[in-house]
């Protein structure tokens, strides 16, 4: 910063000489002129910048609970040694968590059993499976697939599809009701054309299978 | 010291930069980085070798026994590349053939890699370098190889490590930084020099790329940084043990270095890859503009015009380190082009301290609702199990120390993580998890869906689209009971399966080089 003073300072010497370069000579006037219209914004600029770094400065002193000083150089070292504690926070945390996950799996099990079982009520809600399976272009479809929920069911879904090289082009899913609806667009990956009725009846297929 | 044909960057051999000083178009750089085996990215020469004169002078200092051929090719432009191509590829099988040091099948399966991916290199480079002439792109990329390449020398050199497994591995993690959208690692560093920054290993950032830059120009930046960067503390030792970075130091000294106060770097060290200067600005590599884009991904106009002067013909990092015929301002210009900015730094680190609270918050109400339900579960369970419940009775629980005020509010997060071709978005309000995601490349529905059923998150909604190159998913999905995910396990989770298995996957009809791994085909 101090070097941005005496750079500054270089600049308004420079600056007051020619202006009174300017009321003296006319002639050089307008070299001047633009030397010290340049050297004026350079100025505002120069200001500016050290402005935003003075209140992005003061908004770190903010949030760090600094201790010592409130210079400069002190704000950045306590945001450093704040920062490296929060890691080492974060760290012990996440170890904690760690430890807390592996010896209760045994309570979680059984809930994600429960949870399974309550996930597939299709039929408890009326809505049946379905596809349906449009040509929108030459090789593209358009498929709407109703299927039970089922935990991981999608996943199946997508990966079987892609086994089959069908890929998902701007899917939508939404579930209600303990069923998926999933809308896409599907393309063959290897560039081939899809056949309707084929398709139509991998996806049955694959749903039955999920 | 090992020397690898072709791409795999065994850190020690400097005769490998000789040949290699550029890389392809930077999707190849970018779709390199695997984990498995000893898959690097391949290195093709794409031009000339100014940095081979300089290079080749302190490769020969350092290592002495490796017999240097420095090529003498001069093409400077990108149609002699194919030539450069095939005479590094004919130098490096002749190196490899000379150097025995290194495990045989080691070699082999480094050669086979190397020699697919070169040939695929060259293919791609050749259809590059003449589709679309893009010079921008063939330039960053070499930057990228050719720094990465450099702290990997440096890397050597403070370890000492003549191993190539650790090597290897050090090759891995400085590539994991180096081109974000590959690798994200769980969070646990590993034992090598990058660790000392801190950072987490989600993203690449010029930022992490500068200080690369800084182990590759130690003249530049150790007059400045020695004092408070930790690293360079490693570096003056390094460059000294070898003359060939030693060499690097004194055309620099003349220069006048912007000099910056040792603690901003120190900044630059605790910063997280994701919090980049610039990155707020958008992380996928607009050319253009962006000063402290250069290091990592595009270069910009600047470099191309040094390239285009035929003065400088070489990466970004050897700039610095020659002498242009237009003067030292360029380079200067260059170098200061590539710093971050105070302002944006401190800025950044604002940003990051502000995440780092809502994680520890977090992350405290995990643990203290778990340890709640570790209590209410010796009581007799009541019906209804769920979080609410022990919020409750936690609540009612006279434990003296723990500070309850978090099990009586909602649980919320938001956290955001970028790579270079990935940024996630994940906001956490009680058990719904809400993510956003944007991929440049491919369309990664299939392994998003998969990694949020290994993170027990039940999908509820999905939308996605795809604009021009990107696709952009965005994912409710609730939590299942009982997990304690939290959200930058979600987020660093997904854009490591993203990055890493996208970029595996071959896209539809067109040849996309560098993706592909012998061991990595899709096969439907």
């Amino acid at each position: 910063m101090e070097q941005v003073g005496f750079a500054l300072g270089e600049l308004c010497i420079t600056g007051e000489g020619s202006s009174r370069g300017r009321m003296g000579r006319k002639r050089h006037s307008d070299d001047i002129e633009d030397t010290s219209q340049f050297k004026s914004k350079n100025l505002k600029a120069e200001r500016k910048r050290r402005e935003k770094l003075s209140n992005r400065l003061l908004t770190l002193r903010a949030l760090v609970p600094l201790i010592t000083n409130m210079n400069k150089a002190t704000i950045v070292e306590d945001a450093i040694t704040y920062i490296l504690g929060l890691q080492k926070t974060v760290e012990v945390l996440q170890d904690q968590l760690c430890e807390f996950e592996a010896s209760s799996q045994e309570d979680a099990k059984p809930r994600n059993e429960v949870e399974v079982d309550a996930a597939g009520g299709t039929n408890g809600s009326g809505i049946q499976a379905e596809v349906q399976v449009t040509v929108i272009d030459e090789d593209r479809l358009w498929i709407k697939i109703i299927f039970e929920k089922k935990r991981g069911g999608f996943t199946r879904l997508m990966e079987a599809m892609r086994a089959f090289g069908l890929e998902f082009i701007d899917a939508n899913v939404t579930t209600s009701l303990g069923t998926m609806l999933v809308s896409s667009s599907v393309k063959g990956i290897y560039g081939e054309k899809l056949a309707v009725q084929y398709t139509r009846e991998l996806l049955l297929d694959i749903i039955n299978g999920i | 010291m090992l020397v690898n044909p072709s791409g795999v960057f065994l850190a020690t051999s400097r005769t490998v930069d000789n040949f290699f000083s550029k890389r392809g178009p930077k999707e190849a750089a970018g779709d390199n980085e695997s984990e498995s085996g000893p898959k690097m990215y391949v290195e093709t020469d794409c031009q000339d070798p100014n940095p081979r004169t300089e290079g080749a002078v302190a490769a020969a200092i350092a290592e002495g026994g490796f017999s240097q051929t420095v090529p003498n090719s001069t093409h400077k432009n990108h149609s002699g590349f194919e030539e450069n191509l095939k005479l590094s590829m004919q130098e490096l099988s002749y190196h490899h053939h000379h150097h025995h040091q290194n495990p045989i099948h080691e070699d082999a399966a480094a050669v086979t890699a190397m020699e697919i991916e070169l040939q695929q290199q060259l293919a791609f480079n050749m259809d590059n370098s003449y589709n679309t002439a893009d010079h921008n792109n063939s330039h960053s990329f070499m930057n990228n190889s050719y720094s990465v390449r450099e702290k990997q020398e440096i890397d050597h050199f403070n370890q000492h490590h003549p191993h190539q497994d650790q090597q290897l591995q050090q090759i891995d993690s400085h590539q994991s930084f180096d081109y974000s959208s590959q690798q994200n690692y769980p969070y646990t560093p590993e034992p090598d020099l990058l660790n000392l920054f801190h950072l987490p290993r989600y993203s690449v950032s010029p930022l992490l790329t500068n200080s690369s830059i800084s182990f590759s120009n130690p003249s530049q930046k150790t007059a400045n940084y020695q004092n408070a960067h930790g690293l360079l503390e490693d570096a003056p030792t390094a460059a000294d043990s070898a003359s060939g970075a030693s060499f690097l130091y004194d055309p620099l000294f003349h220069l006048n270095l912007h000099p910056q106060p040792p603690l901003i770097k120190e900044y630059f060290e605790s910063l997280p890859n994701g919090y980049m200067p610039g990155s707020r600005n958008g992380s996928f590599s607009c050319p253009g503009g962006d000063e402290r884009e250069g290091s990592g991904s595009v270069y910009q106009d600047g470099d191309l015009r040094q390239f285009e002067n035929g003065v400088l013909e070489f990466t970004s990092d050897m700039a610095c380190i020659a002498k242009s015929r237009d003067g030292e301002t360029k380079a200067t210009e260059h170098q200061r082009r590539q710093q971050p900015d105070k302002a944006s730094v401190v800025a950044d680190a604002i940003e990051y301290i502000k995440e780092l609270t809502r994680r520890v918050n977090e992350l405290k109400w995990l643990v203290e609702k778990k340890r709640c339900g570790r209590e209410t579960s010796k009581r007799p369970k009541t019906e209804d199990d769920d979080a609410v419940n022990d919020e409750e009775s936690c609540n009612m629980k006279p434990l003296g120390d723990t500070d309850h005020s978090f099990n009586g509010s909602l649980r919320c997060s938001w956290l955001r993580r970028k790579s270079k071709y990935t940024e996630v978005d994940v906001r956490i309000i009680h058990d719904e998890v809400t993510i956003k995601l944007v991929q440049r490349k491919n369309n990664c529905l299939v392994f998003v869906s998969k990694a949020l059923d290994e993170l027990q998150l039940d999908l509820h909604h999905v939308a996605s689209g795809h604009i021009g190159d990107f696709y952009s998913f965005l994912i409710n999905s609730k939590i299942c009971e009982g997990s304690s995910v939290y959200a930058s396990s979600i987020a660093d989770k997904l854009i490591e399966v993203v990055d890493r298995q996208c970029a595996a996957v071959q896209p539809t009809a067109y040849y996309r080089d560098g993706e592909d791994c012998p061991g990595k085909q899709v096969t439907p």
